[in-house]
């Protein structure tokens, strides 16, 4: 456990101890700003029935910025360390893999959920700087937040795994980001094709767009949080075999 | 201290490690030698837990390297080929975080610190970034962090690799000193340092082990240890004849004669001395003898003639 902690300081302070951490930190910054004032510029030129909360995680822009964090936050992980063999003397060190890549996948999580702090600050200070009546319910919020974070608990997985192949970051990011855009686009294939197919059921089911829909309306169902929970650690069992197999095969 | 068994490394098509056992005792400052890509490196990183091998059996101080990998990792300290640090980081920072993934806290941590700063010489860079640290500064990074949780093994994959001559002298001075404590299995190519540091040579070629020895013993048992040169001065063939029936001579060649001196090349048998032999016969028959001289095998010389490809 004490391994874990240290791998995983290691692994979080390298965020801020570079520019790329403060880059990606101002560029979601930047981002949640933009999308706060589209929302505020929707419901300012109509009249709309949905939360702020509602309208901020469904502008146009959202999904954009959104499933680009996770390349940039997870590509340098494994990827780095096998360029650079750091690699070798961290597995050569009395430490486990599992440990490894847990200190790791946490340290990204962590690092992703202080990006969402921004956002949450946004909401907590707009009555209090607008003079408005809060716009939105605490379940909106809570309920937003709580799938923003599952998705993330999910995606970090899927980027560190990506980062885990490959021994660029350049590949392991465009790895992350085709595989969360593939996923993102399963989700538009009721809509796309429509309700008539058996698979129905299965699409809806993975749809983050739903996901999200259902959430940011303040109703909280545990079937994504299960899925993206298991989701999530099948995809950790799998870069830990994966970091154990690039050994094996050389 | 080692313990290796009939170990493989197979690459898909590649044997890169083929079948080698030898052990490795306590205190033993051993020398691995072999030509690049002999299989140096691989066995290393078997023995360290990095590659899992083929087939076979590695042990580390009693630890099973496959089946008890923390246990015998916590037994060695490893410095890899490339030397791989965090540049990044700083050299105190680094060598922190190491120690503490090795299991070092608080105040036996910050003791071990200072001890390996202090024995490594890296008092006065401490608080530099280690990417502005040149490439022997480095080097003694790496080997301060494979020494810093008092591993009874080391093990130092070419630390010598591309430095500067005085860097290789204070390396060599390190090892030196580290070997006084710990058993270290170093593989190198520089052959010098070999004979100056190892009490043991483990000679490897095409994943095979070719010989496992002291260097004394190596040097004495090569067939250019029993080669001895005289300058006579006689009828050549004569002497040729002559010399050729001493006892334990296997060939005697002729090389021309300068100013009047005939030069002989007489290859003996190798633990065998015929100085005093060729001295005596050619007293008996008044030849008279100018030099007599055994040549004396290098380290180099065995390691060419083990590994040559011909």
């Amino acid at each position: 456990m004490r391994t874990l902690l240290t791998l995983y300081a290691k692994e979080l302070r390298s965020y801020f101890l570079s520019p790329f951490g403060w880059i990606v930190l101002a560029f979601t910054a930047i981002m949640q700003g933009v999308s706060l004032s589209t929302a505020m510029k929707i419901l300012q030129d109509t009249p709309i029935a949905d939360s702020l909360v509602y309208i901020v995680f469904h502008t146009p822009i959202f999904w954009f910025y959104f499933l680009f964090i996770f390349p940039l936050i997870t590509m340098r992980l494994f990827a780095e360390e096998e360029r650079s063999g750091t690699l070798e003397t961290l597995l050569t060190a009395p430490v486990r893999t599992s440990q490894v890549v847990f200190s790791k996948y946490f340290a990204a999580l962590s690092f992703y959920v202080i990006l969402w702090i921004p956002a949450f600050v946004h909401f907590q200070l707009f009555s209090t700087l607008t003079n408005i009546p809060t716009p939105f319910t605490n379940g909106s919020l809570l309920g937003a937040f709580l799938i923003i974070f599952l998705m993330g608990v999910f995606y970090t997985a899927v980027g560190v795994l990506a980062s885990s192949l490959t021994s660029s970051q350049i590949i392991a990011g465009i790895i992350t980001i085709c595989m969360l855009v593939i996923h993102y686009f399963l989700g538009f294939v009721t809509v796309i094709w429509g309700e008539t197919s058996e698979a129905v059921g299965f699409f809806h089911y993975i749809s983050c767009q739903e996901h999200l829909h259902f959430f940011a309306k303040g109703l909280i169902d545990s079937r994504p949080i299960v899925y993206n929970l298991s989701m999530a650690a099948i995809v950790l069992f799998l870069t830990h075999h994966i970091v154990d197999y690039r050994r094996w095969k050389r | 201290m080692i313990e290796i068994d009939h170990l493989t490394k197979r690459f898909s098509r590649h044997t890169a490690v083929d079948d080698i056992s030898f052990e490795v005792g306590s205190g033993q400052v051993v020398g691995f030698l072999g030509p690049n890509g002999a299989g140096k490196t691989t066995t290393l990183r078997m023995l360290t837990g990095y590659l899992p091998p083929s087939s076979g059996f590695a042990s580390v101080d009693g630890h099973d390297v496959f089946r008890d990998p923390l246990g015998a990792r916590r037994k060695i300290g490893y410095l890899p080929e490339s030397v791989p640090l965090y540049l990044d980081m700083r050299v105190r920072e680094y060598l922190t975080f190491r120690g503490q993934i090795k299991g070092l806290r608080g105040r036996g941590l910050k003791r071990r610190l200072d001890e390996v700063l202090d024995q490594c010489g890296l008092q006065n860079v401490h608080r530099k970034m280690i990417k502005t640290l040149s490439k022997g500064y480095r080097q003694r990074v790496g080997i301060a962090d494979a020494l810093i949780h008092e591993p009874p093994l080391l093990i130092l994959d070419e630390p010598t690799n591309g430095l500067d001559p005085n860097q290789i002298r204070s390396i060599r001075k390190l090892i030196t000193r580290l070997g006084k404590k710990h058993t270290i299995l170093v593989s190198t190519h520089i052959l010098s340092e070999v004979a100056q540091l190892c009490n043991q040579i483990i000679i490897i070629d095409g994943g095979r082990i070719k010989a496992a020895d002291t260097p004394a013993n190596l040097v004495g048992q090569m067939r250019v240890a029993g080669r001895v040169t005289a300058e006579i001065k006689g009828p050549a063939e004569e002497i040729g004849a002559a010399l050729q029936e001493l006892k334990a001579v296997k060939k005697v060649s002729h090389e021309l004669a300068k100013d009047g001196w005939e030069h002989f090349s007489i290859f003996v048998e190798s633990s065998t001395d015929a100085r005093e032999r060729i001295a005596n016969l050619a007293r008996d028959k008044k030849w008279p003898l100018r030099s007599l001289s055994r040549h004396e095998a290098t380290l180099e010389e065995v390691f060419v003639e083990l590994t040559r490809k011909d």
